[in-house]
């Protein structure tokens, strides 16, 4: 029975891989199938209908709330003009420096990073910020890698993404908040030593461009004027208390929201800013919301007992318990969560965190440790995720070429979160 | 591509653009260079104007860097290109460079662009990129522009602003080739002729190099 749905977790990954089926669809499918293979009832206790969609559905909520909070403060910050601003700065006071120019967006994008994630996050720093790092003579596959590595350096502490892995794994908030701290320290000097690295060998870059005495303007960024000094502390405010004060991510996240909205927004308009940028912000959170679903339900499926008890002697075969074995074969699988793969922690790879955790494989922590870690390769590198997409087509170059100049950084961040998992936890 | 496909529209367009004065187009330069949204338009014209002269004051200096050739201009939406790395390097694209040679024909625009001197601007624009990459004519530049982002006491802290290289690049390569107008104006020309092709290639992308 393990081996069909095996079997039947490769059909899905190779549903989603041609792109035959977009993957919210295909998780929810592929649970369904398992869900039935593994024995389960149509309805009752540990059923398809009742446990795998009607309690796997919403069993995200948290994260899908606070995924729309964060799109929320996201949204704020683009309109207020404050992700603007940050970068605007950063080019006026070290604009004859590409390289400070670029760690400079490059903080911009890590602070975003902490606020909100995917193609939105990668469009706050990036509408300004790409053009910018050009317009200084940075190449282009570097301008668009170091608002990714950015993103991705601001990940450990996205907030939603805490919510995300303490409700799957079913850990503390603060088990996963003492990894990320442990994880923080990789990603960035992963993202610091990629700008270093990557504007010496590239060196700069400058063009006679057709386009550069156009009529219309080529920035899509509506003309804003600069936000006040103390708004630009907004993205560091949820960040201060959820890590600082340990206030919970979604008290966190309102206040963020809360301060952008009084230190930049008249009182009189504040209702109706409110209003515009939340419902604005359901349009940006619909489809991490759908997949959050549909990851609800994958959870729902492989954890139920017909489930677990197949797929247990099957997965502790293949699994290494050995730390230094455990390091080396998750490093050598990374590229199995590029291109919606099946370690893809966005897609069937929370199915196998979850499978891992249910049959007692691993410790919930180390599955941790494993998920974070392909977490950081698949955000920045993954040539179809979303934030890869918009920041290289942006910067007028393709994903692939934006993965090939940032894959063995990010590898390298795994390696180093497979290296604390393994040391701390196995 | 070829400028004779250019249609009625496309010829009054850039027979509009020919009316404008050159500084007007460092303007739009700057305009279309994200950090300057917002910005009040005579102060971007009280820069593109000073950056205009310093490109033009700047001493020729021979270009050092290699010069390779190829295709593909058009459809990156580009006439040349500098990159300093592995070695300070100028690329020439030859499909560009013989389409604004042949617009400037169908124009009548050869008293301001003679021939082959688009190919001398493309290198004289590359080399001023080179000299303000490696030497101290950056911090000349910035000071010129004179726009103040700190001051404490005695001391002053000029910002960079992004796209005024670009703008003393083009008029050094007007004054260092003898060209009748900036190039510029011709760029906005073959901007104008080359649309279907680069606007093609960047679709909604900002896709552009500077």
């Amino acid at each position: 029975m393990g081996v069909v749905i095996l079997l039947v977790m490769a059909a899905g990954v190779a549903a989603m891989l041609t792109r035959k089926l977009p993957t919210a669809f295909a998780l929810v499918i592929l649970a369904v199938v398992i869900a039935f293979v593994a024995g389960a009832p149509l309805t009752g206790e540990n059923s398809v209908l009742d446990t795998v969609i009607q309690a796997g559905a919403p069993a995200l909520a948290a994260t899908m709330i606070a995924i729309l909070l964060g799109s929320w403060l996201g949204k704020l910050l683009d309109e207020t003009g404050i992700a603007g601003t940050l970068v605007r700065k950063i080019v006026e006071f070290g604009g004859d420096r590409p390289v400070v120019v670029a760690l400079g967006v490059l903080a911009v994008s890590t602070l975003v990073g902490t606020v909100t994630g995917s193609a939105p996050a990668a469009m706050l720093a990036g509408i300004i910020g790409i053009p910018a790092m050009i317009a200084v003579g940075i190449p282009k596959v570097t301008a668009a890698g170091t608002i990714l590595m950015g993103i991705a350096a601001g990940m450990p502490f996205e907030l939603p993404i805490w919510q995300f892995f303490s409700t799957a794994l079913e850990l503390p908030v603060e088990t996963v908040r003492g990894f990320m701290l442990k994880l923080f320290p990789f990603a960035l000097a992963a993202a610091v030593l990629f700008v270093l690295i990557e504007t010496r060998r590239r060196g700069v870059e400058h063009a006679w461009s057709l386009k550069s005495a156009s009529a219309k303007p080529v920035s899509r960024r509506k003309q804003l004027g600069d936000a006040p000094w103390y708004a630009l502390l907004t993205p560091v405010v949820p960040l201060v208390l959820a890590l600082g004060f340990e206030v919970a991510i979604l008290p966190s996240m309102l206040a963020g929201v809360l301060f952008a909205l009084v230190t930049t927004t008249r009182p009189r308009e504040m209702n109706k800013r409110l209003l515009r940028t939340l419902y604005g912000s359901f349009e940006v959170a619909a489809a991490p919301i759908v997949l959050f679903i549909a990851i609800g339900i994958l959870l729902a499926a492989v954890k139920l007992p017909g489930a677990v008890e197949s797929l247990e002697p099957l997965v502790k075969a293949v699994s290494p318990q050995n730390p230094v074995l455990f390091v080396l074969v998750f490093t050598l699988l990374v590229p199995l969560c590029l291109y919606r793969g099946p370690l893809n922690v966005y897609g069937l790879g929370a199915g196998i965190a979850g499978v891992l955790i249910a049959a007692g494989i691993y410790p919930a922590v180390a599955v941790l440790g494993l998920a974070t870690s392909y977490n950081q390769v698949f955000g920045v590198s993954d040539p179809t995720s979303t934030q890869t997409v918009w920041s290289a087509q942006y910067a007028g170059v393709t994903p692939q070429q934006v993965m090939l100049r940032t894959l063995p950084y990010v590898w390298a961040v795994a390696l180093g979160g497979f290296c604390v998992t393994a040391a701390s936890y196995l | 591509m070829s400028a004779a496909l250019l249609d009625r529209a496309a010829l009054a367009a850039v027979r509009e653009l020919e009316a404008e004065d050159d500084v007007a187009f460092g303007v739009r330069l700057l305009a279309n260079t994200p950090t300057h949204e917002g910005r009040d338009p005579e102060l971007l014209r009280h820069w593109a104007r000073t950056a205009d002269a310093f490109g033009a004051a700047l001493p020729p200096v021979p270009a050092t860097a290699r010069i390779v050739e190829s295709d593909g201009g058009l459809t990156k939406g580009l006439l040349a290109r500098y990159t300093s790395r592995p070695v300070p390097t100028v690329e020439l694209f030859t499909d560009t460079l013989a389409l604004a040679e042949e617009l400037i024909d169908l124009l009548g625009w050869r008293e301001w662009y003679p021939a082959g001197s688009v190919r001398a601007a493309a290198i004289a624009h590359e080399a001023v990129h080179e000299r303000l990459h490696h030497g101290p004519a950056k911090k000349t530049l910035k000071q010129a522009l004179n726009h103040v982002v700190l001051r404490a006491g005695r001391h002053t802290l000029y910002g960079h602003v992004a796209g005024a290289d670009e703008i003393a690049a083009h008029a050094h390569a007007r004054v260092a080739c003898g060209l009748g107008r900036s190039p510029l104006l011709l760029t906005a020309a073959l901007a104008t002729a080359a649309e279907p092709q680069h606007g093609s290639a960047t679709g909604s992308s900002y896709g552009r190099e500077k």
